[in-house]
Formats: structure tokens, sequence, C-alpha cells
């Protein structure tokens, strides 16, 4: 592994052991696994149809209520404490940096993600699942949390306040989850523009098996100008 | 050789001039003292040339090297402890030096090494597995101290590394830091002049983040009885209640 690799890898061993010393990331498991559990329980026995799509909605739901308590303090906690110094005069790049903690967030929500699994094996056990929706549904919520991570990083870097990082990052997600609501009410192209903001337009088809290149590119580009605005926000001192 | 070089170096933070066109040099082994009063400048003068800020005008040299066009190069020669030694509170002391030892590049046996040669030239023997929250103030300043010549750098750089600590952990800091001056250069900041006066080859005085002068200082007062009277009487009495 080269030099930045490995400096990059113990960042991240770092964070992830941070976010799992706290209490923090096992209750937003908890939430989350418990929440998505009776989703689907319910939807199994009212619905009877080996689909997971209120679960990718939901999940999605969960996400912006619960990203927001992943990212809040990687940075703000960091300069509040005083040990953004440490690491930002250690032989690193801002960049490498922000990737680390990245990936950290990503793993747990990965790591939680993941449990849902479960849900996919008993519709497989029990019923002869359509596994394109599922797939394509797995790739719209890490698509989403990716999304998600990188905007509440850059919030996080712009404050030393963990709980105004949370707050602001869940004002953001909830008003671009949703901008589509407000589009309805203007007039084209007003319309189009914003409904282009929209996570759930954009979140949407990936949850009812449909995969567009748009879409893919539009949380691709979220992600990136999200992480390229933490870098710059770290740099601007 | 000068390890650090600071030329007109400038800091603005909007209308407010904090560091106002700063030279000056700092030589190999040298404990060079900054000192001033609050709001003189002298940590901001340390985060630009640990690299933490950026210039507005002026350059610092480490070692030859600009420490903002080159930064990686400048910081792996700088050792750094901020102002109240921030640390990771949930490791224990040799995870945490681990961590920063990797952060800087050194891995394997080296790295074994480089921590067992720090945690003795600091005395953290006994608090080597220690959770570092639970560490008293003096033995945090130590585990900072030892973060930051894991790596033997050519410059190390304190910020007002006294602030909080009782007396005696003061008399051991003093006697530390002339111990670590023998292998590299050491900037340190103070408001209490006694302290620098005691600690520094050289110092420079700053006011409104403008440099007044750079003063030698004299060979006696730095081989002036350590611990001074005032100390020998403290030591004795709190060592002499300790022993009861």
């Amino acid at each position: 592994m080269s030099r930045v690799g490995s400096q990059v890898a113990t960042l991240v061993g770092k964070e992830v052991r941070t976010l799992f010393t706290s209490p923090i990331a096992y209750a937003v498991i908890a939430v989350f696994v418990v929440l998505s559990g009776y989703t689907f329980t319910v939807s199994l026995i009212v619905g009877k149809q080996a689909t997971l799509v209120h679960i990718f909605f939901q999940s999605a739901v969960q996400l912006i209520l619960l990203v927001p308590l992943i990212t809040m303090r990687q940075f703000a906690e960091e300069r509040r404490s005083g040990t953004l110094q440490i690491l930002l005069t250690a032989p690193l790049r801002e960049f490498d940096i922000v990737t680390a903690k990245f990936i950290a967030c990503m793993t747990v929500l990965l790591a939680m993600t993941s449990l849902t699994l479960v849900y996919a094996g008993v519709l497989a056990a029990y019923g002869d699942p359509d596994w394109g929706p599922i797939y394509s549904g797995y790739v719209g919520l890490v698509m989403l949390s990716a999304a998600l991570v990188s905007i509440g990083l850059m919030i996080s870097a712009l404050t030393a306040n963990q709980i105004v990082a949370a707050v602001v990052s869940l004002g953001l997600f909830g008003i671009l989850w949703a901008i589509d609501t407000l589009a309805s009410l203007l007039p084209q192209p007003f319309e189009n523009w914003l409904l282009g903001l929209s996570l759930l337009a954009h979140f949407t088809p990936f949850a009812v098996g449909a995969m567009y290149l748009s879409d893919v590119g539009f949380f691709l580009t979220v992600i990136l100008l999200g992480l390229f605005l933490t870098v710059r926000a770290l740099a601007r001192r | 050789m000068a390890v650090l070089t600071l030329d007109r170096l400038s800091k603005r933070f909007g209308a407010r001039l904090a560091v106002d066109a700063v030279s000056f040099e700092v030589q190999e082994r040298e404990v060079f003292g900054l000192l001033g009063p609050n709001g003189s400048g002298k940590s901001t003068i340390l985060k630009l040339v640990t690299g933490y800020l950026y210039p507005s005008s002026g350059t610092v040299r480490v070692g030859g090297i600009d420490v903002v066009r080159a930064a990686r190069a400048a910081r792996e020669r700088i050792g750094y402890v901020p102002e109240d030694s921030p640390l990771y509170g949930h490791m224990r002391v040799t995870e945490y030096l681990a961590f920063m030892g990797r952060l800087r590049g050194i891995a394997g046996r080296p790295l074994d090494r480089a921590i067992d040669t720090a945690i003795e030239r600091l005395s953290l023997g006994t608090v080597r597995t220690t959770i570092i929250e639970r560490l008293s103030r003096g033995y945090r300043q130590r585990v900072s101290l030892a973060q930051a010549v894991l790596h033997k750098p050519e410059l190390l750089v304190l910020d007002e590394p006294g602030n909080g600590l009782d007396p005696l952990q003061i008399i051991e800091l003093r006697g530390l830091l002339r111990h670590l001056a023998q292998d590299c250069a050491v900037l340190v900041t103070s408001h209490i002049l006694a302290e620098i006066e005691r600690t520094a080859d050289r110092v420079a005085i700053l006011l409104d983040g403008r440099l007044l002068t750079v003063e030698q200082i004299a060979p006696q007062t730095l081989a002036a009885p350590v611990p001074s009277p005032l100390e020998a009487l403290f030591l004795e009495l709190t060592q002499a209640k300790a022993m009861q």
C-alpha cells in the first residue's frame, strides 16, 4: 500500500473506532433495524408481495433523519476539541482527511443497510422476488447515503458546534428531499429546475427498479460537489 | 544553519492585522521563545509556522522548505503541541502514539522503536496503557510532547506548554524542553517572562502583531539555580506533605 493509502487507512480506522466508541452509531443502527423490520413484517403480511420497495423508501427517509447524527461530529467536534489542528498540521492533504471521514461514515451506513439484506433472503426463501428492483434499490440507497454524507461533512466542516451541524444538515436534507412539492407550485421552467434538485425524484426510479444514467450522474455530482466543498471549507484558513 | 526562517510574515483576519511583517530565524538546537501579552500574535505565528494557517503575505521556511508550497515535506520536519494539548481522549497512550506515528508515515518496527523511545524520554512508562482522558494534565502534556517528537522533527513548536500546570510540573517541563532541544530546535510561546527566561536561548518580544526586538538570554540566567529558592521551598514543602 502506498504511503498516502496507508495514512488514509489509519485515519479511516480511527474514525470507524471513534464512531463505534460513542453510543450514537449503535443507537442509529438499532432505530434503523427496528423500524425497517416492522415495515417489512407489516408489508409482507398485509401486501403478501415479494418486494422491498417499501423498505427502500422507508430506509431513504430514515437516512435523511439519521445521517446527520453520523456526520455532525466529524469536523465540528474535532474543531471544538482542538484535534483538528493535529490533523491539519500532520503531513496529510485536506483531501486525505475528508476522504477518510467519508469512507468511515459510509462504512457505518453500509453495515447498517446491509442488515436489511436479511429481508431479501426471507423473500428468496419463501417467494420468487424480482431481483432487478432489489439490486437497483440497494444501488439507490448507497448513492443516497453517499450524497447525504458528503453534504453532512461539508456542513460539519463549517461549524464547531455539532448540534448546529446536525440541525442544519437535517433541514437541508428535508428541503432537498421534498423540494418537488414546492416545484409543483411554480411555473415552467422553474418547476423543472427544482425537480432536478429533488432527492426523492432521483431516488424513486432506483427504488422501483429503473436505473437511469441521469440519476446516477445527479448523485455522483452531489457527492463530488459535497466533498469538494468540504475540502475547500477545511482549506479556508 | 537556520532551521526556521520567517521572512516579512503577515496574517490578516478581515480588517485586523494579527501578524505584521515579522522576520526572524531559529537556529539548530536553539530554544527560541516568543513573548508578548495576550493577543500579540504569538499563537498566530505558531499556526503559520505549522501550516495550520496560511499567511496573507511573506514566507515561512522549515529546513529551507516553504510551508505553503511544499506543505507535506515541511510538516514532516515539524512537531507541534497546540495550546491546551488537544488529544483523542478515548485512546490509550500507546494507541494514540501509534496513530500519530502512522499519520507521519512510520510503521512496523521503526514505529514500535519510536514509541518506546518517546515513552522513555517523556517518562510515560507507567501510563502507557492508560486511557488518555484519565490522565492528569501534566501527563497529557507529556503525551502531547511525545507525539510531537515521535518522528524526530527538526523543529518542535510549543504553544503555551506551561498552561494549567502546577509548579512541580512546570519545573519538570523546563528540564524537559532543555533535554528535547539537544536534538532539535524549539520554538515556544509563553506570556510568563520568568519561564521563557529560564528556558530559551533567545527571545522575540511581540506587541500587536509586530516584532519589537530579538534578545539573547544571558548564559548566567540559563545557568541559574534550578529550581529557584522559592521553587525549592515549594518542592520541599509539597514533597514533605506527600511523604506524610
